[in-house]
Order: C-alpha cells, then structure tokens, then sequence
C-alpha cells in the first residue's frame, strides 16, 4: 500500500457511489477552519485529557480503526466547548475569527480581537490561554508589538 | 515658461492604465475569495482545512461556528483523481 500524496495535475473528483447510510454516521464538529484556529488554545486547555489519551493511543498504533473510540471522545469534547462559546463569547469569537480570515489566518494581525476574546473565556468559561515553552512575556500578552 | 502640460498627458495615460488594471486585479480578486484577501503560502494541513471548509459551507471561503456538521458531511468527501503520468 502507498503512503498518500496529493494529486499532482488533477483530472477530477471521485465521490463514493456507494456510501454509508447517514444514520449511521456519528456527530463531527461544524465548525470551520478560522473559528478553530481562533479557539484553538481554549480547545487545547479545556480537552487536554481527552486529547492526551488520543495521541497516546495513535502513538501505539496508527491504524485509524485503533483509535475510534478515543477520537469519538474528542470530537465530543471540542463539541461541547464549541457550544459554550457560542453561549458565552459568541460575539468577541466571531470577531476575532472573521479578522483572522481577512489576515491570512495569521494570529500577529488580530491581537485587538484576540484580547477581548481572551478577556470574555477567562471571565466566564475560567480557560486561559498559555504558550506552552514560551520564555519571556508570551507574544500574546505583550504591550508594544508591530502589528496590532 | 508656462508648464507644458502636453507632457502630462502621456504620464496621466501611464497611470491610468496601471491603477485601472491594479483595481481590476485586486476587485477579481477579493470576489473570488468572497470579499476577503486571497490565502497564501498555504502548506498541505491549510488545504486539508481548506477543503473541509468546502464540504462544511458548501462556498470557497465560508465561515461557520456550528456545534455539529450538516447531515451530508459525513458522505460528501472526494478522493482527487489524476491522470496516469507514463
């Protein structure tokens, strides 16, 4: 079996014409790619059990049917998360994932968004964010940087 | 030795061209990224994610902080295909 590569010159799409009944299928997180990257450390402290126990069961063995169950546990686990946030910070999230969008997804470009955001979690959902190996001030809580 | 003015006209033409093509250029742009800057110097996990916000959103570079996937997510991904390269 080949490792997987991208397609290089792509002709097509190929989707299954035979795929499994979507009841069968079991819930996933709907959240895009911006919004998960501006909750990224918030996922990282609030799951950091589930997610441990993940990477632990991948490092045993990297067969995807190994590790089902683990992943299943993690999935719910940014779920729930994800709910709390739209329930508590929906406004400052949004705010901060849409500037991230306009910036290439790049964090540099939205530490003003970023700070309310971090400002809102902390209040109500108790979740910091931490830099884990950072030596000085974190980039994230320093005054005068370049880019605002 | 009035200003001749005859010679700004060539400079105005230059300008001209290059800003119009400049605007033309940066408004294809952003509507083909749906109002926002085009992505760059993007590695395999950003067009994974890429992808996946397509099968999500159903648009290019649609955003959304759902808690669950819609009903179709769990069947709609595709294998890319190529040609045979001999």
């Amino acid at each position: 079996m080949a490792t997987y590569r991208e397609a290089s010159l792509p002709t097509g799409k190929f989707v299954d014409p035979t795929p499994a009944p979507a009841h069968s299928a079991h819930p996933e997180v709907g959240a895009t790619s911006a919004p998960l990257k501006s909750a990224s450390f918030f996922i990282g402290a609030y799951c950091k059990d589930y997610n441990e126990d993940f990477m632990l069961c991948k490092d045993e063995n990297s067969n995807p049917a190994h590790c089902l169950k683990e992943g299943r546990k993690v999935t719910r686990c940014a779920m729930d998360l994800i709910t709390k946030l739209r329930e508590n910070c929906e406004k400052e999230w949004e705010a901060h994932y849409k500037c991230l969008e306009k910036h290439n997804q790049e964090y540099y470009a939205c530490r003003k968004p970023e700070r309310t955001l971090n400002e809102c979690v902390f209040s109500k959902l108790k979740l910091e964010k931490v830099i884990p190996g950072a030596s000085n001030t974190p980039i994230h809580l320093r005054e005068n940087t370049i880019y605002n | 030795m009035p200003v001749p003015f005859e010679a700004l006209i060539p400079l105005g033409l230059i300008t001209g061209f290059f800003g119009a093509s400049g605007i033309l250029f940066n408004k294809l742009k952003t509507s083909i990224n749906e109002g926002q800057p085009p992505r760059y110097g993007l590695d395999r996990w950003d067009r994974v994610m890429l992808d996946r916000d397509y099968r999500l959103t159903g648009t290019q570079r649609g955003q959304s902080h759902q808690t669950s996937a819609p009903d179709g997510f769990s069947t709609n991904s595709a294998w890319t295909l190529e040609s045979e390269h001999i």
